[in-house]
């Protein structure tokens, strides 16, 4: 059991203990202080037609357990469904491998420490919403007990089986980590479509919420003497100026049943990883380089007679940073594996084919999305290959090989969407192609920023799949890409941002490297 | 060509120092850098190569302030650090090609030199693979090629030769002995044996200090007359490692020839020519 601990608490210290992870909690801070609208707020999170509840602890507590069981389940596997890949790529995972501990336990601390990191931000949501409701609250006093319940029975439970399902995938697909994103997100799409009106169907959903939703809804049917179906809402919808009438909601009495379902939730996630350990690699991992050949004596021979230093061809100054742009490119178009170029191809022919609105709003988000492992490292892949030190110490490392990665990922980005803009050059929408071109831009920009900053692309890798999440709901605030109309000044906002994290990349760079 | 390094320290948070007033004037030659694991010869050796900042002092190569003036270095730096790494999914042609245009240089002349070198470092047969399948001998043989890229006047080498085996490690001394006709070459390691071969001038570090500074003469001169060989029995190693400087132990007929250092020999031990290993272990164990 002692080594089973130690692996469970070093593995979450070394993955908290990070900027990245920092950056993390300050956003889960910042989104967790959206979660119950201020009063007067234009926006809604829970909203059952124009009903809300007072804002008293029940209220507080289930508001905010089921977004943080919705959202922090869609984020939440993206944050944390790299631990087996971390410990493949530093190496320690052979010397896992070569203790006796078995793959359950290896597995199951994994899980664990995965649950640990996503319990982390549930505190900080949950410290947050106690501040919230101090400053909101329509006159009722705080009670602990009936805040936090709903966290214990909804939110709990799903995340656990979320960190479940980060280790099952990882050993199922390994580092193939686009069908790992791709299917999590196939199968949370499915879940939320789920309609649940039965106890069994409650019992089904993970993530919880719709035992609390049907009872809300039936709430306001009764209030409002309608059998009609309500109009509910879950998530950000904004310009809901209409202000919300009120009523009192004290939290409801699960069914034995439902309780008892949380509990398998759980209980199926541990089966499942018992399961799966006898398929787990144990970091026997085939790279698929091509196979390391014994030298022959001819390779062997480290330096021959022939290499004279003095008689080498001599080579001439050239601060040309094309040369740059160009393997910059290379390293960009060679990432990940071949067949996702037939994918990216196959969204290019999408975007000459489909409607031009739909190719614009839902087409390129996802294209450029499907580039994430490629952007993600742009200006962190220097460090984890160890590069930096031949990078740091080259000739005007910032205004030659900062440029040159940007320069090179904008042109990825652009030709991904150069069948869209000849469309929309074609039918004169030259907003449209600037609209994108910044977005290129932008989303350039921002992974630049956050690699550099962080020296990891996993902040970027969440970003911009909630930024893409946001994108296919047509949220007009993370549109930057010009898919929605916008008002006159946007392109110029989307400019001034884009060269606001330029500037702040560039600063941040520069004191890298006068360290 | 002079290499000036005047009054440098690096200071961590809590007033730990990996450097502390370290000065040192290199000229054209080899200068081996000695120093036990943690003495900071990799940290003095990133702040040669621009890539780390001393937190007092100055570096002047040729009277001009490279901590001004980095680029100036730059221009003319070979360097391999200890831990490099390469991108998995280049060759050896479009990394090299890489390591140039960052280093600013090209030209028409540059792929016959990167030819040159990959036939000279034995890696043109694989230098259409990517890198990912390349050996750690191998990689650190293009390490090598990419110092030589431009025709370096500062040459840095951390560590050079881990990772490769003995052949190599003889051949990569012939290489280091021919590049340092023209210009400066740090070469910084824990093995003696890498050094004492080649070396015009030796430095020997410890706790972020220079403790010694000069040729090899100097250095070995230090210790000349207090490096002996005895034999003692097995069970008495301890007591006699705490009474004297022990350099090595060997068995011999089920007792341990142990080579020491000291001022008041055994009267049964035997005198010894001293080496630098011997002063090395002298200067680190008592500083």
């Amino acid at each position: 059991m002692k080594p089973f601990i130690a692996i469970l608490k070093y593995d979450y210290l070394q993955r908290t203990r990070s900027y990245a992870f920092l950056i993390t909690l300050c956003l889960s801070l910042a989104i967790a202080y959206t979660f119950v609208p201020e009063p007067n707020a234009s926006y809604s999170t829970i909203r059952i037609a124009d009903y809300v509840g007072y804002y008293n602890s029940a209220w507080f507590g289930y508001v905010t357990a089921i977004m943080t069981s919705i959202f922090l389940s869609l984020i939440g596997f993206y944050l944390v469904n790299s631990s087996i890949a971390t410990d493949v790529n530093s190496k320690i995972g052979q010397v896992f491998a070569a203790t006796p501990i078995s793959n359950f336990k290896y597995l199951f601390s994994k899980v664990l420490s995965n649950f640990l990191v996503l319990l982390s931000i549930v505190c900080v949501v949950i410290f947050m919403s106690v501040i919230l409701f101090f400053l909101y609250n329509d006159g009722y006093t705080f009670e602990p007990l009936t805040f936090i319940k709903p966290y214990f029975i909804i939110t709990l439970p799903a995340l656990f089986f979320v960190s479940v399902l980060a280790v099952i995938f990882e050993v199922i697909f390994k580092k193939y980590t686009v069908i790992q994103n791709v299917g999590f997100f196939i199968l949370f799409s499915m879940m939320m479509v789920f309609s649940a009106k039965t106890e069994t169907d409650f019992a089904l959903d993970l993530f919880g919420s719709k035992i609390v939703i049907e009872q809300l809804q039936e709430t306001v049917k009764t209030i409002t003497n309608t059998s009609d179906n309500i109009d509910l809402t879950i998530g950000y919808v904004l310009g809901n100026v209409k202000k919300a009438n009120k009523f009192l909601f004290e939290g409801i009495a699960f069914p034995t049943v439902f309780i008892l379902s949380r509990l398998l939730w759980v209980l199926l996630g541990i089966s499942l990883i018992i399961i799966i350990a006898p398929l787990f690699h144990r970091f026997n991992v085939n790279d698929r380089t091509p196979a390391k050949k014994a030298a022959t004596n001819e390779e062997k021979q480290f330096i021959s007679n022939t290499i004279q230093l003095m008689n080498m061809s001599i080579v001439s100054t050239n601060y040309s940073i094309f040369p740059l742009i160009k393997t910059d490119f290379l390293l960009l178009l060679r990432k990940g594996k071949k067949w996702l170029w037939l994918i990216n191809l196959i969204g290019m022919i999408l975007s000459l084919a489909l409607p031009l609105t739909i190719a614009h709003q839902m087409v390129l988000p996802v294209l450029w999305f499907l580039q994430v492992h490629r952007l993600s490292d742009l200006t962190s892949k220097e460090i984890t290959n160890h590069i930096h030190y031949f990078s740091f110490s080259s000739y005007k490392p910032l205004s030659r090989l900062l440029v040159s990665q940007l320069l090179s990922a904008i042109a990825l980005m652009l030709l991904l969407a150069l069948p869209l803009i000849i469309r929309l050059g074609i039918t004169t929408n030259f907003e449209g192609v600037i609209s994108i071109i910044l977005g290129s831009v932008f989303i350039v920009s921002l992974t630049a920023f956050l690699g550099i900053l962080t020296n990891r692309k996993k902040l970027f890798e969440i970003l911009f799949f909630m930024i893409t999440y946001a994108n296919l709901n047509r949220i007009p605030f993370a549109d930057y890409f010009g898919g929605l109309t916008h008002s006159d000044f946007y392109l110029i906002q989307l400019g001034l941002i884009s060269i606001f994290l330029i500037s702040l990349s560039v600063l941040r760079r520069k004191h890298q490297l006068s360290q | 060509m002079t290499l000036e390094i005047q009054n440098i320290s690096k200071k961590y948070r809590g007033n730990s120092y990996a450097l502390k007033d370290f000065s040192i004037t290199i000229e054209k030659g080899i200068l081996g850098l000695l120093g036990p694991n943690g003495a900071g010869k990799s940290t003095l050796l990133k702040m040669i190569a621009t890539i780390h900042k001393p937190t007092n002092g100055i570096i002047c190569l040729n009277k001009n302030n490279i901590l001004k003036d980095a680029n100036y270095m730059r221009k003319q730096l070979g360097f391999l650090p200890q831990d490099f790494g390469v991108y998995p999914n280049l060759n050896a042609y479009e990394f090299l090609n890489y390591m140039a245009a960052m280093k600013g240089i090209g030209g028409s002349n540059l792929k016959p030199r990167i030819t040159q070198l990959l036939e000279g470092l034995n890696l043109i047969h694989a230098a259409h693979k990517p890198l990912g399948s390349y050996s750690g001998g191998m990689k650190q043989r293009i390490g090598i090629a990419q110092v030589l890229l431009n025709s370096p006047k500062i040459v840095i080498f951390d560590e050079p030769t881990v990772g490769l085996d003995p052949e190599e490690r003889v051949r990569f001394r012939n290489l280091i002995s021919d590049l340092a006709n023209d210009c400066i070459v740090i070469l910084s390691s824990h093995i003696v044996s890498d050094i004492d071969t080649i070396a015009d001038q030796v430095a020997i570090m410890k706790n972020g200090s220079l403790i010694s500074y000069g040729d090899q003469e100097q250095i070995i001169h230090i210790i000349k007359d207090k490096v002996f060989e005895t034999t003692i029995e097995k069970d008495a190693l301890l007591e006699f490692k705490h009474q004297h400087i022990v350099v090595s132990t060997s068995q011999k007929n089920g007792k341990l020839s142990v080579r020491y250092i000291t001022d008041h020999p055994q009267e049964s031990a035997i005198k010894k020519e001293a080496n630098l290993e011997d002063a090395y272990l002298y200067l680190t164990n008592t500083h």
